[in-house]
């Protein structure tokens, strides 16, 4: 074992980390074990989307293993049905500006939490994240409720304030995340050097936090598209988000036309992170 | 990089601006399209069902009597009237299963009857549709009897009994009871086969055991396609849940058992803080008349509760049209099974997860 003196001995070089590996099988094996547990972890999460593939693409009716060819007529039944067309455009909108509302909201909130020094900052923060504890189905509820006695009926904006509220712990959490490490003295420098406290928060501080704040916003558009115990209630007629409407059409017609809007839904959230990644550089975010 | 944020900033802006008229649009649209017309709000179901309502029947509903009508096709109905306030509900005319309308009836959230003075074609429809088993009025009713595979020789199917026979054992299929209407209709049937009648739990529920193994289901629609799909030869269904694929060659049947078939009605109630009477009254009515009854059955192969209905031959043959049909109907007591929906929930779920 070849040591320099220089080195702590708490603290092994590679050499010494090299010669405390397994012997040659062992090490094989391990690493096999190490690949099949990746792999089945990959099964597991890629096993469901591949299933939906399979029932959007089979012409039968019904789900039928193994298919007995390939056919885009539920493809043409979904994208043909003003019903199902409508409830896309809804939900888009509707995530759009759930979005953008819990992304402004959360992250101001995050700043506000991280700088503030406010009072009961652990309680306004775990206040911030309950509606993650809670069941979203009584969010759904409770907030139809809380309309229902103010008596503004259903709309658009309440069906986003609802969004919004399971939306937000995300923002909040992923901004308060890249806030923990944020060094304020580059904040210090740009005032030291004559910047408005506007131009700093625009030119130093967003840019620093834009990835938790990205991340927070992927989630919040993500969450709100597939959102369904929360809009449940909250839906109005002719203004159905897609997952409502899938679920209404299941409770009749369980046929394809389910796995084409499901698969139409996983290729919108692949384009808006590819999109994201295009704008503004998502792959630059990994690191959170 | 200074310059980079600039040029950033702007699109962002760009970006902000065109988010937010969106925004504004969306959230103003429906004020902006308000119109002056009195708005009948009700509930209805999805599918084809709600294709010809909205394309259909809806359209002249609305251009007759001058109105707008909402229907409310996202489930679940029941919650939301329950949430809303008694004095202005969230609907004026409830369209659901039986089961649901005396629910709704013992809170006290619709009325239990209409008056058929203020709907005339009340007067022409068959007894069950407005008999002591019904809150409000069934404007259809559908058969639940046995839907079978015809192509896996099992032979003809005359009894309910035949369910039990082992060799269905693994291809016979039921429902997930506190969830499903057709579930909780075949629970009281068990009673009727084994015990004393409807009410015999202790029968039904000795019926249930020996009905193990057996594959079920939540929603009805799954139900069709495990028939479909022969994962289940021999199953509880109700007739339009085979009649509907009528014409394309499935090897599927319906059958009526000699014992009877049970009803599954779609019923019409008008809540009782509705401010929307007269238009409601009118609206149960209208879906009473021969005419929508026949557009409607013929769609979803329902069978009218009008009398007077006269369908194609292809659809008389096989949905309940004349009253020697009807007197095969086996209807549920929904109010006492109501009462007991709790042990009954508990007990059932006890079995199948057994």
């Amino acid at each position: 074992m070849q040591t320099s003196a220089s080195h702590s001995p708490s603290l092994p070089t590679a050499r010494q980390t090299t010669s405390v590996r397994m012997p040659g099988p062992a090490r094989h094996y391990g690493r096999y074990l190490y690949l099949a547990l990746n792999a089945a972890i990959l099964i597991f999460l890629l096993a469901p989307i591949a299933i939906v593939v399979v029932f959007a693409l089979n012409p039968t009716p019904f789900i039928q293993f193994p298919p007995v060819g390939v056919s885009l007529r539920w493809f043409e039944k979904f994208f043909a049905s003003r019903d199902f067309m409508q409830a896309l455009g809804f939900s888009l909108e509707v995530a759009v500006l759930t979005t953008l509302s819990a992304t402004v909201l959360g992250a101001s909130a995050a700043l506000a939490l991280a700088r503030g020094n406010l009072p009961g900052t652990r309680l306004i923060v775990a206040t911030m994240l309950s509606p993650l504890m809670l069941p979203a189905i009584l969010t759904g509820l409770a907030l139809f409720q809380t309309y229902v006695l103010l008596d503004v009926g259903r709309p658009t904006w309440g069906l986003v304030a609802g969004h919004t509220l399971v939306t937000l712990p995300y923002v909040v959490r992923t901004t308060l995340a890249v806030l923990h490490n944020f060094d304020t003295r580059l904040e210090e420098a740009a005032q030291n050097l004559g910047a408005s406290p506007l131009r700093t928060f625009f030119e130093v501080t967003l840019p620093l936090i834009k990835p938790g704040v990205m991340a927070g916003a992927i989630f919040a558009f993500i969450v709100s598209f597939d959102q369904f115990p929360v809009s449940l209630f909250l839906v109005s007629p002719g203004n159905e988000t897609l997952p409502v409407t899938l679920f209404n059409y299941l409770k009749f017609d369980l046929d394809g036309t389910i796995g084409a809007a499901s698969v139409v839904s996983i290729v919108l959230a692949f384009v808006v992170v590819i999109g994201l990644d295009r704008t503004v550089g998502l792959r630059s975010y990994v690191k959170l | 990089m200074m310059k980079a944020l600039g040029s950033s900033r702007l699109s962002r802006r760009r970006f902000l601006i065109a988010s937010a008229s969106l925004g504004v649009g969306t959230i103003a649209a429906p004020y902006v399209a308000r119109a002056d017309d009195p708005t009948l709000r009700i509930t209805g179901w999805g599918g084809k069902w709600g294709e010809v309502m909205k394309a259909e029947i809806g359209p002249a509903f609305e251009s007759e009597f001058k109105c707008k009508l909402q229907i409310d096709s996202a489930f679940p109905y029941l919650p939301k009237l329950q949430a809303s306030s008694r004095s202005a509900p969230i609907y004026d005319v409830l369209h659901t299963n039986s089961n649901e309308q005396w629910a709704a009836a013992e809170m006290g959230l619709v009325e239990p009857k209409i008056d058929p003075n203020l709907v005339p074609n009340l007067a022409d429809v068959y007894p069950y549709a407005v008999s002591d088993k019904i809150v409000g009025v069934s404007i259809f009713t559908s058969a639940i009897g046995l839907g079978l595979r015809t192509d896996k020789g099992y032979g003809p199917i005359t009894s309910w009994k035949e369910l039990w026979d082992a060799k269905y054992n693994g291809v016979r299929g039921g429902y997930v009871i506190p969830v499903n209407s057709l579930g909780q209709a075949f629970l009281m049937m068990c009673g009727t086969l084994f015990g004393k009648g409807q009410t015999d739990l202790d029968a039904a529920y000795a019926a249930l055991e020996k009905l193990k193994p057996i594959k079920i289901v939540d929603f009805t629609g799954a139900m069709e396609k495990m028939l479909l799909s022969g994962e289940v030869s021999l199953c509880v269904i109700h007739d339009s849940g085979i009649y509907r694929y009528d014409g394309q060659n499935q090897p599927t049947d319906f059958v009526s058992p000699s014992e009877g078939v049970l009803s599954l009605e779609q019923v019409l109630t008008i809540t009782p803080g509705s401010k929307m009477k007269e238009l409601a009254n009118a609206y149960v009515n209208y879906m009473l008349r021969p005419e929508v009854q026949k557009r409607l059955a013929e769609t979803v192969w329902y069978s009218p509760a009008n009398k007077k209905v006269k369908l194609d031959a292809k659809y008389d043959a096989k949905l309940l049209t004349t009253p020697e049909k009807v007197s095969k109907l086996i209807q549920v007591d929904w109010k006492w099974y109501n009462e007991r929906k709790d042990e009954i929930d508990q007990r059932v779920n006890r079995i199948f997860r057994a």
